[in-house]
């Protein structure tokens, strides 16, 4: 009987070590993406919360009528194994909400797929890079505006269809930077998860200037714009 | 005789209707894709395919039977880890156990899951293994191919001690506390499977669970039959303990039973020995009823502990 336990405590200890080795499997993926975060589905709590319950069951992947969630490889990192992402660029939110209606560890919390559930959606916050966008460059796009969920509230036009991001209503689906004509993308979505560059791009864009319209006062039809 | 093949008939069944849910879970993602963007059998076609077209036709007739298809196509999804059928939740023990170390919190519908399965094991106790669970039918595909290159090779028989399974368990849960819950698509063969059929199908891309796939399908194959399902896999061991004393289990008459042969012992996936009354592990995979020669095998009523009946009744 004692010979026994010694064997029983023997195996468990060495069966306890082996999943401890699983997080230097995640080493093996690619370096260059472990640092970025990620675009989680729509009603994601803080990332740390989130990561504490998503069990990477993949019921939201599969319910997602837009194909826009997927599940995330060995990319990230191990801690973030099979737990959903959105790659904006390739497939934008449509906030349609399915997604929280089926998460079982509400590590997506419930939201309706109504105005205000729309409006209570914060998966992150769009950034207009002025030097790439279209109508900043004088040439009249609108394209992200079309795109936008919440027109005139996350997003208004400025003059020649310039975009202009509300950050507190934006909701960070994405269709913005999926819609945007411009190679690579003006427009993009910061994650919530990387709070530290949303507050350094608003505090970049703070101290910034507002952009003032590219064409002089007056300006004729064939004049070219300032810069 | 007769009824062991049958369980092993049917356990082959319901553990490829298994796998076949699996695909059509993964599949009806392009479902609910097609259903919202196009809503047309003659467009999908168009788009995507004759194939693709028959599917969802059938689709759409099977979920309008119950009322609205889009509605009712999305009270279906997910993987043998958690997984909700026309909106019952099932939830894997592990998951329950794994949610509540990390954030010690349990939703409602997720703890609900938990009873099936649980009142499964308690009343036949480790059927997952042999009647649910994907990965054993790859594992007894692997463990029939085993026997059929036995005639060529000599394999060898491993065997480890339970605790294994315990620690991988212990262990599984403290990575999870640690990193995510993430990494138990890893260490569970069948998670492992669904994460492959599912990011195969639903995306077409090739899962990293793949990869662990193949290295439990080599133990099995090298070190002993079924090793995975005995000695790695923590589900197995769990619903193992939970239907310690299941109301139905293997009996044994033990007045027809030859003292010398060891024929069950011998043939069992999950090294349980019927022979002794020894039937902790058992899968019900009816392996032992088909190959005992004298047919004192059966599944019934578990028969009570031979002291009680006589304190029961005076």
């Amino acid at each position: 009987m004692k010979l026994n336990r010694l064997g029983f405590l023997r195996a468990f200890v060495a069966g306890a070590v082996v999943p401890l080795f699983y997080p230097l499997l995640g080493r093996l993926g690619a370096q260059t993406r472990r640092g970025r975060k990620l675009l989680r589905p729509p009603g994601a709590q803080p990332e740390a919360d989130f990561l504490q319950n998503c069990i990477a069951c993949g019921q939201c992947a599969n319910v997602c009528p837009n194909k826009c969630i997927t599940l995330v490889g060995l990319e990230a990192g191990i801690e973030h194994l099979g737990t959903p992402k959105i790659d904006a660029r390739a497939q934008a939110c449509i906030l349609c909400m399915a997604c929280t209606q089926v998460c079982p560890t509400q590590a997506l919390e419930k939201l309706e797929p109504t105005e205000e559930g729309k409006r209570a959606v914060k998966m992150g916050l769009a950034f207009v890079s002025e030097d790439h966008c279209y109508s900043y460059a004088g040439r009249t796009c609108g394209v992200c505006y079309r795109a936008c969920p919440l027109p005139g509230e996350a997003m208004t036009l400025g003059v020649y269809e310039t975009p202009i991001v509300h950050p507190d209503h934006c909701v960070g689906c994405g269709l913005c930077e999926q819609a945007c004509v411009q190679m690579p993308q003006a427009i993009r979505i910061v994650p919530q998860a990387d709070q530290t560059r949303i507050d350094a791009l608003l505090e970049r864009r703070r101290k910034l200037k507002p952009p003032a319209s590219p064409w002089k006062q007056g300006a004729k039809w064939d004049d070219p714009p300032n810069r | 005789m007769r009824a062991g093949r049958t369980l092993l008939v049917v356990s082959i069944l319901t553990r490829t209707g298994v796998v076949l849910l699996l695909c059509f879970l993964a599949l009806l993602t392009n479902y609910h894709n097609l259903k919202r963007s196009y809503n047309s059998p003659r467009l999908v076609e168009l788009s995507e395919g004759k194939a693709m077209r028959v599917f969802y036709e059938k689709t759409d007739a099977l979920f309008s039977r119950f009322g609205d298809p889009a509605v009712e196509a999305q009270k279906s999804g997910g993987m043998t880890w958690s997984i909700r059928l026309g909106g019952i939740p099932f939830t894997d023990p592990i998951a329950a156990l794994s949610v509540l170390v990390k954030s010690r919190h349990w939703e409602l519908g997720f703890a609900l899951g938990l009873l099936i399965p649980l009142s499964l094991a308690l009343l036949f106790g480790r059927v997952f293994c042999a009647y649910i669970c994907p990965a054993s039918l790859l594992f007894f595909a692997i463990s029939r191919l085993r026997l059929l290159l036995a005639k060529f090779f000599w394999f060898p028989e491993w065997s480890l001690h339970r605790g294994f399974c315990w620690g991988i368990l212990a262990g599984g849960l403290a990575t999870a506390l640690w990193i995510g819950h993430g990494v138990w698509t890893l260490v569970l063969p069948y998670f492992a499977l669904g994460q492959t059929l599912f990011h195969g199908i639903a995306y077409g891309a090739i899962s990293f669970s793949l990869g662990s796939l193949v290295v439990f399908g080599l133990l099995d194959l090298v070190m002993g039959k079924q090793f995975t399902c005995r000695y790695i896999c923590p589900t197995g061991r769990l619903l193992g303990a939970i239907g310690r004393k299941s109301v139905f289990a293997l009996e044994r008459d033990a007045d027809e039973c030859i003292e010398a042969c060891t024929s069950c012992i011998d043939v069992c996936p999950m090294k349980v020995q019927p022979k002794f009354d020894e039937t902790r592990d058992c899968s019900m995979c009816g392996e032992c009823l088909t190959i005992c020669p004298t047919k004192c095998l059966s599944i019934g009523l578990r028969k009570a502990s031979a002291a009680q009946p006589e304190t029961s009744a005076p």
